[in-house]
């Protein structure tokens, strides 16, 4: 127990104070402008399917896996989409290991509202044979560094794992056109998942007595802030979802005002994942085409066995 | 070889040395009194080093070694920024960034009795001095220095506080002047405490300031003498 409350992350009154004091001059610990938002920086070490995104301090991996399995019954023709969290305690010593605690279970809420319910994958392009076999992609999201926002972080990692996965070819055969074979990448190139558009979530922070609203917020002003919003928001100004959490009641002008702030960001995001994209498909096909014939020769002595 | 080197603590000074080096050997040098800081160990005759780093020395008679981390090992008659924790009966519980809280007795403060202890909220930040770290003890910490007057100890009000390694808080406190603080200091003023345990807090009149000067010290992480320089003053020109 000892251990633990010496673990514990803890902010001096001093800084709350001196961050309170600060924003009222417009002025962030960090430097930042109140509606300047960290540089993000999404990688792709290793390889399709799974991103590793880094916004400020905060680092977020994302890692999409996809399982061939019987769809539910009142929807035969959709294939699922699910979203886990993985909170380690190495990303910050107050996560717990083994249960997920609040923050967990909203942060995979949000994200799994922003992208189902926007119908943002479509599901329909993910079913094989009506009834029997769907595609079942699963997204985990595991947190390697907790820096602030996480929700942001993670949306970010959740999409770019997304657009970068490709799932394995299938095709209808057998006697009576009901066997499912799966073809390896190396006979016939790997789809992609079909996402019609990209929610970007935007979180705002509030500091309730004075009226400050500010975005993105770091590790210390999420510990100090009044109560927080995040929208969830595309490229085309469409809202996705909204979660308010925290106390403040928030007067509708300023949700307003939100509004306008996150679909102007959430247009410079969706362009940054698609370069970042872009960069890496790019690379990945050039690298495939580089060899070739080994890949051909790999093919075929497994063939002769 | 290796004898002959152990035998001589000036073949290990400002070299790298790794837990298990033997440095000194006290059987040699019976004459004289030594005091051994952070991350050397007595053994009967020897003195053993217990984490990888770089031994140094100051005249007239202290050895300790040096390294850069995140988490602080508490070692006698270091400075730290401690934030309280909770109050007991006698001790009020200290967070300094160790493996285990540390206690400050109520007592000791410049004339501290029984009838003026102080009161500290949560979260209070205090500059302290370690006055006894040992093995599966608790550390205890003091508010006075070692004549027990109150010297600049105690609580700091205001300013923002903020957490970089140990090896750079120690640079910070080197002497002659860091040049980063040199440079720094030229042009803006400000108030600063330093703790041995990688915390570091700043003041000065205007919050712009302070956010100058802590974002410049954590960004001199990992930039050379010369790197540090020329950032600050790019960012002096920015701010003109």
């Amino acid at each position: 127990m000892e251990g633990r409350i010496s673990n514990a992350w803890r902010l001096t009154v001093n800084d709350k104070n001196f961050i309170k004091t600060a924003l009222l001059s417009e002025i962030r610990i960090d430097g930042r402008k109140p509606f300047e938002y960290r540089k993000i920086s999404i990688k792709f070490d290793r390889g399709d399917g799974s991103s590793e995104v880094q916004l400020g301090q905060t680092r977020v991996m994302g890692i999409v896996t996809a399982q061939l399995v019987q769809p539910y019954k009142d929807r035969p023709k959709e294939g699922t989409l699910s979203i886990f969290t993985e909170f380690s305690p190495m990303a910050d010593p107050s996560f717990e290991p083994g249960r997920p605690g609040e923050l967990a279970v909203e942060l995979g809420r949000i994200i799994d509202r922003g992208l189902r319910e926007s119908r943002a994958v479509d599901t329909e392009s993910l079913c094989i044979l009506a009834g029997k076999f769907v595609w079942a992609i699963r997204i985990d999201l595991h947190i390697l560094d907790n820096g602030g926002n996480l929700v942001d972080a993670a949306n970010i990692a959740a999409l770019a794992a997304l657009l970068t996965f490709r799932r394995p070819e299938c095709s209808l055969g057998g006697e009576d056109g009901q066997e499912v074979i799966v073809h390896p990448p190396e006979i016939r190139e790997p789809l992609p998942l079909t996402v019609h558009h990209l929610p970007i979530a935007i979180t705002f922070g509030f500091f309730g007595n004075e009226g400050i609203l500010l975005i993105d917020p770091t590790h210390n002003e999420e510990a100090v802030m009044g109560g927080r919003m995040t929208m969830t928001v595309n490229a085309n100004g469409d809202i996705c979802a909204i979660q308010k959490g925290g106390g403040e009641g928030v007067p509708q002008r300023v949700i307003m005002k939100c509004l306008q702030l996150a679909t102007s960001k959430a247009a410079s995001i969706t362009k940054q994942i698609k370069d970042a994209v872009e960069a890496f498909t790019e690379r990945a096909l050039r690298k495939i085409k580089r060899h070739p014939t080994s890949t051909d020769v790999d093919v075929k002595e497994k063939q002769n066995q | 070889m290796e004898n002959k080197k152990s035998s001589s603590p000036a073949g290990f000074i400002d070299s790298t040395v790794v837990p298990g080096d033997v440095v000194l050997d006290l059987s040699s040098m019976t004459n004289q009194t030594i005091k051994i800081g952070g991350g050397l160990r007595q053994d009967c005759d020897a003195i053993s080093v217990m984490k990888a780093g770089t031994l140094r020395f100051s005249k007239p008679n202290k050895y300790w070694v040096e390294s850069s981390q995140k988490r602080y090992v508490p070692c006698v008659e270091d400075t730290v920024l401690g934030i309280v924790v909770d109050s007991k009966a006698d001790n009020f519980l200290i967070d300094i960034k160790g493996p285990a809280l540390a206690f400050l007795p109520v007592l000791a403060f410049e004339g501290g009795t029984r009838r003026n202890i102080p009161k500290f909220e949560v979260g209070t930040l205090l500059y302290l001095r370690v006055v006894k770290a040992n093995f599966g003890m608790n550390p205890e910490l003091s508010c006075t220095d070692v004549s027990g007057k109150a010297a600049e100890f105690g609580p700091l009000k205001d300013g923002y506080m903020f957490e970089i390694s140990t090896g750079l808080s120690r640079k910070l406190l080197s002497s002659p002047t860091c040049p980063i603080l040199e440079a720094l200091g030229k042009k803006l003023s400000f108030e600063i405490a330093i703790g041995l345990n990688g915390r570091v807090w700043v003041n000065a009149t205007s919050p712009d300031i302070i956010v100058i000067v802590a974002n410049a010290i954590m960004k001199s992480e990992s930039l050379s003498t010369a790197q540090q320089i020329i950032m600050v003053e790019h960012l002096l020109k920015n701010i003109q």
